[in-house]
């Protein structure tokens, strides 16, 4: 019995050893972990202590994949190192992703201080919305910002976000001009030019006329805000409707939204165009699988084929059939977005410094030579810039565009929600050959007048 | 109360409470804020004053045509789950718990493989087959001939949800297959070889000794198939371009998601957004009732 007893003891202080054992190392492991948070914090602690910073929490604008967002990251580390006492605490994000978080975080009610924004019914709608736009314009440097270059954005003349560079063209007809001489053409002077080249660029095995189809912003921003200022002879025709002055139901804009299926059915858009999208567009342009692309002015800095970019010619689209003269070969531009604060980041007049200090720094004429050598802008807007003579030649193309082509309203600066949805939907519909435009026109001014 | 059972108490409390408070902050509450912003005319982005407005949004989503073609879709969606993925994963499950193929691990890996992965990851993956002169449509131009010729499901209304539903099973498979495999592992094999003794044929014990015994478990996959349907966004948004693909194959999250997040002209977008997100709430609640009240009257 006693050895029982005794055997049972054993068994039981082993079982006690055995779990002891079982919790120490989990135990151990935990601390260890939380000693190194511990002395982590009290490091950065001591890092902080030494240099009071300055938190300008900020949403930017890119990827780590593409140049914008390259920049940034580089332009940021280099101000940081610079400035020590001033912290760019950034989330940056491209695209959709980028809209979305916008609305979320406005929602939400955790407004950045400092955000890439733009002033129209796309990009500045949610701001205005949110009451965040802040007028800069006493707050920025007359002698380092050429104000004249600045458009209005507000009733009274306001400077909600320092635009990256002057209008940004969103109808640009890219041309690769060497592929169109190789088929025996030469620059188009009339839409009907552009036909005659379908049958030898179908022999070629190549499309006349690319665009990204499958996004419907691309309709909208990039092909119609042109043809309907050229079918009307009105640059404002568009926000002139918006404002219930013109209908989408006028025979000028059933005509520019039938101008989509006479494209289709002439052969120099194609009907699968709707099945491509902003990537697959640049890819076959870059890639000479078509003779022009349809796209917006910041989509220069994309063509990476270095013989195709030397040889595109950026122009305005040629004389469409119906287009009144007063609009003769005029693009669509929109005021080019940029960064500016909030009303949450200026409150804090030290915050509002820090950030005005790093914006000075991220359009300095270093930064803003590289963004137009990128092709990301038209044309800066700094006070007394000379334009360097060692720009590529692309980009002095699109300088070129810029002076020469009348500017027009882009249709979802002024158009937004359910209304512009179903015209872009509509436009890829028609493309596809299931609405008619009077259908689309119909069903948009519909929803505006709701 | 004796001083011993309020020591437990308190230690019950103090052991609950911050798992409960998490819990009410991150559920609960998002959950009472949604039901009550979707009777007010409150909107988040412009701060302001609550009013109550009954059940505008609601008679507004019940009015609207798009609430009525994504609710269709999501019934597609949740069809391709139940009488889609489930039956192909049990099937599976079973093939390979009979060893009915040999390198089973291998096939179980490569069907459960696409869990592994983010579904936007995979809804990138299936847009680029589909695009233009993309593999699909290569596949499609080889087999017919024809150069022009293009994959063009994902273009209209009718047929957008074939490609889509071929993606959700592709994805979703795996997951059922694994579970019916892991319930197919507990069944005590003698129960199958018994009826083998007794003449039972393959479908047989499929039918009449494997389904029956697990009848707990494909209603709980059908539970869990109904709720992910409803709630399945990103797989679709990802999958489709802004625009014509995206409004063809609209659910119910991509609505709210739209209306709340896009509609600027609507000043009460949240609102109904959250009006939106109830409904497919109460929707679920709905099918999963029902589909235990199926389940009970087969006396699962």
């Amino acid at each position: 019995m006693g050895t029982n007893t005794n055997t049972s003891r054993v068994r039981r202080n082993g079982g006690s050893m055995k779990s002891t054992r079982q919790w120490i190392a989990p135990v151990t492991a935990a601390l260890l972990v939380f000693l190194v948070g511990v002395t982590g914090c009290q490091k950065a602690e001591v890092e902080t202590a030494a240099v009071k910073q300055v938190v300008v929490k900020t949403m930017a604008y890119g990827d780590n994949s593409n140049q914008e967002g390259i920049n940034w990251v580089r332009i940021v580390n280099a101000f940081e190192k610079a400035n020590p006492d001033i912290n760019i605490d950034y989330e940056m994000l491209y695209d959709e992703a980028y809209h979305q978080k916008v609305v979320a975080r406005l929602a939400a009610g955790d407004v950045p201080d400092l955000a890439y924004m733009g002033a129209d019914a796309r990009w500045g709608a949610p701001w205005k919305e949110a009451g965040q736009q802040f007028d800069h314009t006493d707050y920025i440097d007359s002698d380092f910002y050429d104000f004249s270059l600045i458009p209005a954005m507000g009733p009274d003349g306001e400077i909600y976000e320092i635009p990256l560079g002057t209008s940004n063209i969103t109808t640009v007809l890219y041309m690769n001009e060497k592929l169109v001489k190789s088929l025996g053409f030469s620059r188009p002077e009339t839409y009907q030019d552009m036909v005659a080249m379908v049958p030898a660029a179908k022999k070629a095995g190549i499309e006349v006329v690319s665009i990204d189809g499958a996004d419907g912003w691309a309709w909208g921003s990039c092909y119609m805000s042109a043809v309907v200022a050229r079918m009307s002879g009105d640059p404002q025709w568009v926000s002139k409707a918006v404002a219930g002055e013109n209908k989408f139901t006028d025979t000028v804009m059933v005509d520019s939204l039938s101008m989509i299926s006479r494209m289709v059915d002439d052969g120099v858009i194609s009907s699968k165009s709707v099945l491509v999208d902003y990537g697959g567009n640049i890819a076959a342009y870059n890639n000479e699988k078509a003779l022009f692309m349809v796209q917006g002015q910041w989509v220069a800095g994309s063509i990476e084929n270095p013989e195709v970019s030397e040889n595109t010619i950026m122009m305005a689209w040629p004389r469409l059939p119906g287009e009144k003269p007063a609009t003769a070969g005029s693009v669509a531009a929109a005021i080019q977005v940029g960064y500016g604060l909030t009303q949450k980041g200026a409150s804090d007049p030290e915050v509002r410094d820090a950030a005005l200090k790093f914006l000075r720094y991220f359009y300095s004429e270093p930064e803003t030579t590289q963004r137009l050598r990128d092709g990301a802008i038209v044309a800066p807007i700094l006070k007394g810039y000379e334009v360097p003579d060692d720009l590529p030649t692309i980009v002095k193309r699109k300088v070129d565009l810029a002076q020469t082509a009348m500017s027009t309203d882009v249709i979802d600066a002024f158009l937004s929600g359910d209304a512009n949805d179903a015209l872009n939907t509509g436009m890829q519909k028609i493309a596809n050959g299931s609405a008619t435009a009077k259908e689309v026109a119909k069903q948009v001014e519909s929803l505006v007048q709701r | 109360m004796k001083k011993r059972v309020r020591r437990e108490l308190l230690v019950y409390l103090g052991m609950v409470a911050p798992a409960l408070v998490i819990y009410l902050f991150i559920v609960a509450y998002p959950v009472v804020y949604s039901v009550l912003l979707s009777f007010s005319d409150f909107n988040p982005n412009r701060g302001g004053v609550w009013n109550f407005v009954g059940f505008r949004h609601y008679e507004t989503m019940l009015a609207d045509s798009n609430f009525w073609y994504a609710l269709k879709n999501n019934m597609i969606v949740v069809g391709i789950s139940v009488f889609g993925q489930i039956p192909i994963g049990f099937m599976l499950a079973y093939i390979l718990f009979r060893k009915m193929v040999k390198a089973r691990i291998f096939f179980q890996t490569i069907v459960f493989l696409p869990h592994f992965l983010s579904t936007i990851v995979i809804g990138i993956m299936w847009k680029r087959l589909f695009q233009a002169d993309g593999p699909v449509s290569r596949l499609i131009q080889m087999i017919t001939g024809d150069p022009t010729a293009q994959f063009e499901l994902m273009l209209y209304p009718e047929t957008v949800m074939i490609p889509i539903g071929f993606a959700l099973i592709w994805i979703y498979t795996g997951l059922y297959m694994i579970i019916f495999l892991a319930n197919l592992q507990k069944i005590d094999e003698n129960l199958m070889e018994a009826a083998k003794i007794d003449g039972a044929t393959e479908s047989q014990i499929f039918l009449k000794v494997i389904v029956p015994i697990l009848a707990g478990t494909i209603l709980i996959s059908t539970i869990l198939a109904i709720a992910g349907s409803l709630r399945g966004f990103d797989l679709i948004f990802s999958i489709t371009t802004q625009g014509l693909q995206r409004n063809n194959a609209m659910v119910l999250p991509i609505f709210m998601y739209q209306t709340a997040f896009q509609n600027y002209t609507n000043e009460m977008r949240f609102a109904y957004g959250a009006a939106i997100s109830n409904a497919i709430v109460v929707i679920s609640l709905i099918l999963i009732l029902f589909s235990r009240l199926l389940s009970r009257k087969r006396d699962f």
